[in-house]
């Protein structure tokens, strides 16, 4: 049962199926929108990495991938990869680190075995794209883009795997060439990931923009460490970890609004990401010039935050006499 | 190798965990920094089987919520019980909740224990906070007299154990003198149960585990130990003894694992183990694709 909490309006082939509506439809803001010519029935993303290949939540009752504008699948690479040695986790003030190690069962398996099993008609579902070499990323992403995949999402930022990933995304030059490169053999939307760990954000936008870039994910985690001061060792396995949760939203604020000085005059769309855990948390992304909204460590805590996210952003709308969310981005005022 | 295939589950699997927003019914504190808390959760309690845990939020400080293994449940009267010890930020807030606030729990998670009939010698381990599944299998097995199952239940702790061990209304053939202590709930429901600790606690057997278990196992005739199925939970160096005596006496034996978890319905793979396949090592998810594995898949080490 499809559910976009009691406020939101809902799109209309979705009011043919049994949804009864509590309010007349007419006060109510839009929360669909286009992003990159995909339809996003909400602003809402879940984040790869987070949530399995987009099947995983859907075990919880009461959610549903209708509730989210698209859902990014695990990062995939070409070859098979078992991730990184245990643990994988840990807690830390606001958040938490990982390094999982981009686990998972290579890209044709995802394409042949996984893709075919997904419900298109609930939400547009973007590939996530890992590489240890430039061929590497390019075919992959001609894998994806021979696929009923809506958009490719280039992880040129994962900090947890040793070769590759972050290698690229912090070096803009490096990024600039592995988007120029997966643009040639693709029509699909390019979403490039953008790491945090890095001297100048804006100036790596500017350049993946250049290459071909449809649209940026700002941020992916920021590296950090976790020490057990018993055994004197770090937590996690591989030793450092991507940090993400509410301890990390004041810094993806700022990377968005600066990617957003680049973007704005390119229409190049944002989904902002890092911390968010409620519609406030939302709301100030998209003033800051996030035209979606990635949720990712927010669903471990709760599971349903994203009919409750919704819900806050369709009131805030209402309260501020706006119609849709398009006029809402990048509304910030600099003082 | 494989995160499983949306295509294996799809269909079956949507819907089956709940978010309940669950009232403290109480909330008793024991010695060892133990806490037995008991929930109204009347939708988990319905669906819960034995070795299937719960995703609890602790406080909104934290960002991750705690795996807890559910130890009882009521179906009718619609709650579940969890004993805990505490053992970091989490389970210390946890403690700090008392009777009457509501607690966000998602379950029931992970693949239950899985009894076979023509085993029905069942020989249930439990170390420390490994002993909460066992008491919810006991339950579960006790219920399903048409299968006949004959339990043996071994606690271990080297904290007080959770309740007054009284001694035992069943003679076991092959058990040490000194080891009379059971679990009051086992003798209750008429099951026989002995206790082991390293702390010489009165009425427990001075020692391991597994060295309780050999001594009932040798006691067994050859053909009643072909009816024997183990099932194991607690430290991972107990449940590593555990396979390495399953594989000495060719026994089946299942075992529960814990590991940190952050989403526990299959989402983010940060609470892997690896498990020896046929296709080579892969690494499961221990929430959705366990908790409970066959020994011989996680400790092959054990197996050779």
């Amino acid at each position: 049962m499809a559910s976009i909490g009691i406020t939101a309006k809902i799109p209309f082939d979705r009011l043919q199926e049994n949804q009864p509506m509590k309010t007349d439809i007419k006060d109510m803001p839009i929360l669909a929108s286009q992003f990159c010519g995909m339809q996003f029935d909400t602003p809402l993303v879940l984040l790869s990495g987070c949530v399995g290949f987009g099947e995983e939540y859907t075990r919880v009752q009461g959610f549903s991938n209708r509730d989210v504008g698209a859902v990014c699948l695990k990062g995939t690479t070409l070859q098979p990869r078992l991730g990184n040695p245990l643990h994988r986790l840990a807690e830390t003030p606001m958040g938490m680190l990982n390094s999982i190690g981009l686990q998972n069962p290579g890209a044709e398996h995802v394409v042949n075995n996984i893709l075919p099993a997904l419900d298109f008609s609930e939400t547009r579902f973007i590939a996530n794209v890992s590489g240890s070499t430039i061929e590497e990323y390019v075919t992959v992403t001609r894998l994806f883009d021979d696929s009923p995949i809506d958009a490719i999402e280039l992880n040129i930022s994962c900090p947890n795997v040793k070769e590759g990933g972050m290698v690229f995304g912090n070096d803009p030059l490096m990024s600039a060439r592995v988007v120029a490169a997966c643009r040639a053999v693709t029509k699909k939307p390019i979403i490039t990931k953008l790491s945090p760990n890095q001297t100048d954000i804006a100036e790596n936008a500017r350049l993946c923009l250049e290459s071909g870039s449809d649209a940026f994910a700002v941020i992916n985690t920021l590296m950090g460490m976790a020490i057990d001061t018993e055994n004197r060792t770090p937590i996690i396995g591989a030793n450092q970890g991507g940090l993400s949760g509410a301890a990390i939203k004041p810094i993806a604020l700022l990377k968005v609004h600066q990617v957003y000085q680049v973007c704005r005059h390119h229409n190049i769309p944002i989904i902002g990401q890092g911390g968010i855990m409620n519609a406030e948390d939302a709301i100030e992304f998209m003033i800051a010039g996030a035209a979606a909204i990635g949720v990712g460590t927010a669903l471990f805590y709760d599971p349903l935050v994203c009919t409750k996210i919704n819900a806050g952003i369709s009131d805030y709308l209402k309260q501020h006499n706006i119609v849709e969310i398009s006029q809402l981005i990048g509304t910030l005022t600099i003082n | 190798m494989h995160l499983e295939s949306a295509s294996n589950i799809k269909n079956t699997h949507r819907g089956t965990l709940l978010v309940e927003d669950a009232e403290i019914l109480s909330h008793e504190s024991l010695p060892g920094q133990q806490h037995v808390l008991r929930l109204k959760s009347p939708g988990i309690a319905r669906r819960a089987q034995a070795g299937q845990f719960a995703h609890i939020s602790c406080g909104p400080e934290l960002a991750m919520r705690r795996p807890l293994s559910i130890m009882r449940v009521d179906k009718n009267a619609g709650w579940i019980e969890f004993l805990y010890k505490v053992f970091g930020a989490g389970t210390k807030l946890l403690t700090q909740r008392s009777v009457g606030e509501l607690i966000s729990l998602i379950g029931p998670i992970g693949n239950p224990f899985s009894a076979h009939t023509e085993k029905p010698r069942t020989l249930l381990i439990g170390g420390g906070v490994g002993i909460p599944p066992m008491v919810f299998l006991v339950d579960s097995l006790k219920q399903q007299k048409i299968n006949n199952y004959k339990p043996f239940v071994i606690m271990g702790s080297e904290v007080p154990f959770p309740f007054s061990p009284r001694p035992s209304q069943f003679i076991i053939p092959g058990m040490p003198d000194a080891a009379i202590g059971a679990m009051p709930l086992m003798e209750d429901w008429g099951i026989p149960s002995r206790l082991a600790s390293r702390q010489g606690y009165p009425g427990c057997f001075e020692g391991y585990v597994t060295d309780l278990a050999r001594c009932w196992l040798n006691a067994l005739s050859r053909q009643q130990q072909n009816e024997v199925e183990i099932f194991a939970c607690g430290p991972h160096p107990m449940l590593a003894a555990v396979a390495k005596m399953a594989v000495e006496y060719s026994l089946p034996c299942q075992v529960s694992l814990e590991e940190f978890m952050a989403c526990a319905v299959g989402g983010c793979a940060g609470c892997v183990v690896e498990v020896k396949t046929s296709n080579g090592p892969a690494m499961k998810r221990v929430c959705v694709d366990g908790p409970v594995f066959d020994a011989n898949t996680v400790f092959p080490e054990e197996s050779r």
